[in-house]
């Protein structure tokens, strides 16, 4: 079975009749964004690892309950039940736990990057370090449209109608959250400038 | 020749998630060629959103085994 070509509805519809294969493939290939939109919600490794579970065991079991819906994609549906589990969770528990692992790192230590050239590997570390913690440190209201919009790629109709609010209530708060984000990295990048280049 | 509209932030942000139609797209690039306040901004905003694309989290291998077992246990049992 080639990985990258196979569509997500096959190989849900292999999954249905029986190939596990096939759900691997599925799990393998969606696990990180599901994992980050949660992760970006909750702010908690272990938490978010919790609801990662329960996110796929809720869609296990939807599958072989032959209660999916063939019609729907596979990833804006399951991005769906793992961004409602981590809302529910989040306003059912509004604490802010220190984020770190089993061994005491930091969380961030788990990021994985898109570039990975040798020689700039510890500057993107550092600035994507602190841009996750920009994304968790904004206000809730602009985190979650952050969120749906640009890694659960959700209109912002959708995202309106989610959130029960206006679509230019919706693009406000995006803006705001571009923003915000954009300041924070300005910020520390002339720190960072200044450590290299000092006066 | 003078642009009718003048474009939001907002505009932008739709804009840049191609969440405008085909006319707005069309007119808001014509825009941005000429209103260099406009382009400032949403060169800032897309320089985000490309930094957005790079944070991606993976979760342990042994969470991703407990999912792919629990699906395998259930080949065993019926679904309620």
């Amino acid at each position: 079975m080639n990985r990258n070509e196979v569509s997500d509805r096959k190989l849900v519809s292999a999954y249905i009749k029986g190939n596990e294969e096939a759900f691997e493939l599925l799990v393998e290939r969606h696990k990180n964004r599901v994992f980050t939109t949660i992760n970006l919600i909750v702010r908690d490794n272990y938490l978010a690892e919790d609801l990662l579970q329960e996110t796929f065991i809720k869609s296990i079991k939807t599958i072989k309950s032959g209660r999916y819906n063939e019609e729907g994609k596979f990833l804006p549906w399951i991005l769906r039940i793992a961004h409602n589990l981590a809302i529910d969770h989040f306003r059912r528990d509004k604490r802010y736990p220190t984020v770190v692992l089993e061994d005491g790192s930091p969380v961030f230590n788990n990021l994985e990057f898109s570039e990975d050239s040798f020689e700039s590997i510890q500057i993107q570390k550092e600035t994507h370090v602190r841009l996750k913690q920009f994304i968790e440190e904004l206000p809730l209201v602009q985190r979650e449209v952050l969120v749906m919009r640009h890694y659960m790629n959700m209109s912002f109709k959708e995202i309106a109608e989610v959130s029960g609010v206006s679509i230019n209530t919706a693009l406000g708060r995006m803006r705001y959250a571009l923003i915000n984000i954009r300041k924070k990295l300005t910020v520390n990048k002339n720190a960072y400038d200044k450590n290299f280049y000092p006066k | 020749m003078p642009m009718t509209k003048t474009f939001t932030q907002n505009d932008l942000i739709r804009y840049i998630y191609h969440d405008t139609t085909e006319k707005e797209t069309s007119d808001i690039e014509k825009e941005l060629l000429f209103d260099n306040k406009l382009f400032e901004v949403y060169k800032n905003l897309a320089e985000v959103t490309m930094e957005l694309d790079r944070v991606e989290i993976s979760p342990s291998e042994k969470v991703v085994n407990k999912i792919l077992e629990y699906s395998k246990s259930l080949n065993l049992h019926s679904v309620r």
